[in-house]
Order: C-alpha cells, then structure tokens, then sequence
C-alpha cells in the first residue's frame, strides 16, 4: 500500500515536472497554482521571443553554440525542432545581437529550470501535506 | 500566407540592428524584470497583486542600484589607473 502510494508520487513528480518543460508554466497550473503559472508563462515566453526577435532564430546554434543551446533546450522542447532549422545555416547572425539574442534565450531556458525544480517540489509539498516554510 | 503572418514570421528571421555603443548595454534592463519576476513567482508564499508588484519592483530597483554602484566603483578604477 505505502509502495503504491510512493510510486504515485513518484509518478505525479515527473508528470509535474514534464509538463513544466513541455509548455513553461504548466507545471505550477496542474498543481493548482494558477496566478504562478500565468506569470510564469507569460514573462518566460515574452523573453523567449524577445530573444529570438533581437537575434533571429539563428541564436539558436547546437552546432556551435552548445553551451547556450544546452541552457535554451530548457525552454521547451520546440527548441530541438527551432534548432534543426537553424543547422542548415540559413539564419546567420553574428555580433552585438547574436549575444543578446542568446543572453535573452538561454537566461528564459534556465529561469524555466528554476521553474521545473518548484513546480516538483511544490507538487511534493502539496502530495506529502508539509508547509515548506 | 497573409500578410501578418509573413511580417511576424520576418521578424524572428532576421536579426535587429543593435550598434556596439553604451546604448545597447540597457538591454539589460528587461532581461532583469524577467528574472526578478520569475524569482518572486517562484519565492512568495502567496501572490497577491500589490504585494508582488512591491515586491518585484523593490528587488528591480536594488538591483539596478548594485549595478551603478559597481559600474561607478569599477569607473573610478579605470580612471584612477589610466590618468
């Protein structure tokens, strides 16, 4: 009995935690934290695109921008197809605007990281009946 | 494809044009709101509106305060040593 309940939790972690990588904000929403994850949607996305607006999709480089990319992927997996795209070299950007554009992406990817961790810990939280204070 | 969709979809596939002047360096200054925003949607409690907005704005604002006071120290330095 307190295995399955364990699986459970295990179970509703992940899924939290999934859903909050798939479409940001979306994990703190299934967990009923409505006003959280409309913030968080909103302002994730607006730097997002900001991002991608300043520099062009092609701020987004697997190939020779891996460290920001691995910080970008954090966003959504969207990024994947986005960074397909871009592998065929059809966007360059170089320069003052190929830095924001990826200072803007990468910092969206890691706020949405910081993110997935409270979406699973609140998603904790709420399953066990403890505060967190 | 409309009209609309080819300007929106024109302008994430070609780069702004931002100089290398002191200028550009205030595009900091929305990436700042962001992450304070996020940080405080992720660190109250529980969100009231009033609340958040002071309290998002008194993190923005000491913030970019720390950056003045640094950019000036760091000013000063470069003055001391090159005069």
């Amino acid at each position: 009995m307190a295995q399955r309940s364990r699986q459970t939790n295990i179970s509703l972690l992940l899924i939290v935690g999934l859903l909050a990588w798939l479409v940001p904000g979306a994990g703190h929403f299934v967990i009923n934290e409505k006003k959280r994850s409309i913030i968080i949607f909103v302002t994730i996305v607006l730097t997002f695109c900001t991002g991608l607006y300043i520099g062009s999709i092609g701020v987004i480089n697997p190939g020779e921008a891996r460290l920001a990319y691995s910080a970008q992927i954090m966003n959504s997996p969207i990024v994947r197809v986005l960074g397909q795209l871009t592998q065929t070299g059809a966007y360059p950007v170089y320069g003052r605007p190929n830095e924001i554009g990826q200072i803007y992406t990468s910092i969206a990817g890691l706020l949405n990281l910081l993110c997935i961790v409270n979406a699973v810990y609140l998603a904790h939280l709420k399953k066990t009946g403890s505060t967190g204070d | 494809m409309s009209i609309i969709t080819t300007v929106i979809m024109a302008s994430f596939t070609r780069p702004e044009q931002i100089g290398t002047n002191p200028q550009s360096l205030l595009w900091l200054l929305p990436l700042a709101a962001a992450i304070v925003i996020v940080y405080k949607a992720t660190k109250m409690s529980k969100i009231t509106p009033a609340a958040f907005i002071k309290e998002a704005a008194t993190l923005f604002g000491s913030i970019i305060v720390f950056i003045i006071i640094i950019a000036a120290a760091l000013y000063g330095l470069g003055w001391l040593i090159t005069e």
